[in-house]
């Protein structure tokens, strides 16, 4: 359970989140949908706690992010807008690190990583070194890692940007689980068959305000067109939009 | 606890670099190489000044000098007539003219001229040149007191006052003054060791962008930082202990003792140099890992730590061309203090207790301090998405 209330974030003169309200509720796969360069990049990462917003509050299942940020980080599983690996440990590694990292050990946590390598399909790559990994490969060890403690809390920035066919759908796949376990589940995207393919509910962001919040179904009414590319064209006043 | 996840991280990931392991294992050959080459030096020297040549012009003039000159085991060659030139030429380090009214003045009992012509400005002339006055001026003593002595007169009239050269420097420290730049060398093996492994747990992080998932995870900055200054550390310190290792290895196989050179390193001085460099490991991984903090690669945090490695080197230079003296307040500053004790304890002088602590704890506090100022780094927004 995700709350945002009036979420601020100046850098310099640019206001790059101005006014962010909006909630994720558990067992829901809610979707932050804008265009580049629309601030959710930078929401998100107010929301894991790296970025101190200037006013406003974010609260992960009811701890602040801002007082307690490691509580917070504990409770929530992130896939930051950035995910480098490291290139000399395998993938087994890099998802036992972090699991150590959260404070797992032992058996629980090798239990843990099987479970992760079987749902990831990372049985070809667990025990291999990073370098030359693809870039789905890649991104399998990034959400690996993410969810290792098996947090209530996900939240993806942009999980399937550059992804080939299968791997999208292996990520779209592992989403939808989340949502049948009862996590809540909070990414950001600029694809909006993404969105509509997965969201339960959706919040527009454009300009670093939220232009609409609701089900696919309640943003199409609001806007007046039956289908949710024009919705999205129409709220975010841009002629054309990434598909 | 989650620091010492870091720490393992760090070490495996900094075994498995090449770039890291070959930096700490190659540093330390350094010691073998320099003391081979400087024997070599040495030994070629000392062979050198016993196989001096004595260019003479004018020989014919001063037979008895040239018997001397051979009784000593030199030999007499030829010198040309434009003596100045030859020595200008580099045909010869120096040449002995014997004045034309040599035979006249000597057999009359006047002062006999022997000019010397050599160029000052040549340092590598200086021992040979050395040599030959110091011979010519011994054959005038030598000649001197003979004639005294025939006159019926003691040759200590002639020496009123004598000079008893009284150096209070035991053999020890003289030979120190020879190996000066092992306390360098020792102190430099601290900031080459971890320097990789301290670059790639900061700058590294940003340049592959692991740095952003690394900080969602529930732990302070300080437990994270404080784990990768081990894990430099660690590095450093296996490098001085390599280095150590080389050195001792290297001056077993040399004969010092053979050229005069008293170099003791036993179980004291081993202790004293671990004791002394160990904690400035700590010193140097902190300063490097709260420097390359400030790069966005990897290349750039290499430019700004390889200017740091001037550092351990600034005593050994200001102490080659003067004394660096000894104030108290050099022991506790990073590289300095180290220099010095390093400096006494291969020279063989005692040590006290309290200049030991001072050494032993100033780096560790301040490789903290280090700690301290990374982690805060890690708070700011710039550093951490600067890219």
């Amino acid at each position: 359970m995700i709350e945002v209330r009036g979420l601020v974030k100046r850098f310099g003169d640019v206001t790059a989140v101005d006014g962010v309200d909006f909630e994720a509720a558990d067992g829901e796969v809610t979707g932050l949908l804008g265009p580049n360069g629309a601030g959710k990049t930078t929401t998100l990462r107010m929301l894991y706690g790296l970025m101190k917003p200037d006013l406003g509050q974010v609260r992960v299942d009811g701890i602040d992010t801002v007082a307690d940020p490691q509580g917070a980080q504990g409770r929530m599983g992130v896939l930051p807008d950035s995910h480098g690996l490291y290139l000399r440990l395998t993938a087994r590694e890099h998802i036992r690190y972090f699991g150590q990292l959260q404070g797992l050990s032992g058996a629980d946590l090798e239990g843990r990583i099987s479970v992760l390598v079987e749902q990831l399909d990372m049985g070809a790559i667990a025990d291999r070194r990073a370098e030359g990994f693809s870039h789905g490969e890649r991104m399998k060890v990034s959400l690996g890692r993410a969810l290792v403690h098996d947090p209530r809390t996900v939240m993806l920035d942009e999980p399937t940007n550059g992804l080939d066919v299968q791997s999208t759908r292996a990520v779209r796949g592992l989403i939808r689980q989340m949502r049948t376990d009862g996590r809540c589940v909070l990414f950001s995207s600029h694809i909006m068959q993404e969105v509509s393919a997965l969201c339960d509910r959706i919040i527009i962001i454009s300009a670093g305000r939220v232009a609409a919040v609701g089900t696919p179904e309640q943003i199409k009414q609001q806007t007046g067109h039956d289908n949710l590319e024009d919705a999205f064209v129409a709220l975010t006043g841009l002629d054309e939009v990434t598909t | 606890m989650r620091s010492l996840t870091v720490f393992r991280k760090e070490l495996v990931d900094g075994l498995r670099d090449r770039r890291s392991v070959l930096s700490a294992l190659l540093f330390p050959l350094l010691f073998p190489l320099l003391i081979t080459f400087m024997f070599n030096k040495i030994a070629e020297r000392d062979r050198e000044a016993h196989e001096i040549d004595i260019p003479v012009y004018g020989a014919e003039r001063a037979l008895d000098l040239m018997d001397w000159f051979e009784r000593r085991g030199y030999d007499v060659v030829d010198g040309p007539e434009d003596a100045q030139a030859a020595v200008r030429d580099k045909v010869h380090d120096f040449v002995l003219v014997i004045s034309a009214d040599f035979v006249e003045d000597f057999e009359a009992g006047r002062t006999a001229d022997v000019e010397l012509v050599h160029d000052g400005s040549r340092k590598e002339a200086s021992q040979a040149v050395n040599r030959a006055r110091s011979l010519v001026r011994e054959y005038g003593r030598l000649v001197g007191n003979l004639r005294l002595i025939a006159r019926g007169i003691s040759p200590q009239l002639g020496n009123p006052i004598g000079i008893d050269e009284v150096d209070i420097a035991s053999a020890r420290q003289r030979s120190a003054s020879w190996f000066s730049f092992i306390p360098m060398i020792i102190i430099m093996a601290t900031f080459i060791g971890g320097m990789n492994v301290a670059i790639d747990a900061t700058a590294g992080e940003r340049e592959r962008s692991s740095l952003e998932p690394l900080l969602v995870n529930p732990v302070s900055r300080r437990s994270l930082v404080l784990g990768k200054w081990l894990a430099a550390s660690m590095f450093s310190a296996a490098c001085v202990a390599l280095t150590l290792g080389s050195l001792l290895l290297a001056l077993a196989h040399v004969p010092l003792q053979q050229l005069g050179i008293q170099l003791h390193i036993g179980t004291r001085e081993i202790v004293g140099v671990l004791l002394a460099t160990l904690p400035l490991s700590l010193f140097a991984s902190g300063l490097q890992i709260t420097l390359a903090s400030f790069a966005r690669s990897y290349k750039e945090a290499q430019t700004y730590l390889s200017m740091l490695m001037l550092m351990p080197m600034i005593p050994h230079f200001i102490a080659s061309m003067s004394s660096l003296g000894d104030a108290w307040w050099m022991l506790p500053v990073p590289a300095l203090g180290q220099h010095v004790i390093l400096t006494d304890v291969l020279g063989g002088e005692p040590i006290g207790v309290g200049s030991v602590l001072l050494v032993v704890l100033s780096s560790p506090l301040l490789g903290l301090l280090c700690v301290e100022i990374t982690a805060r780094l890690f708070e700011r927004e710039r550093i951490v998405f600067g890219r």
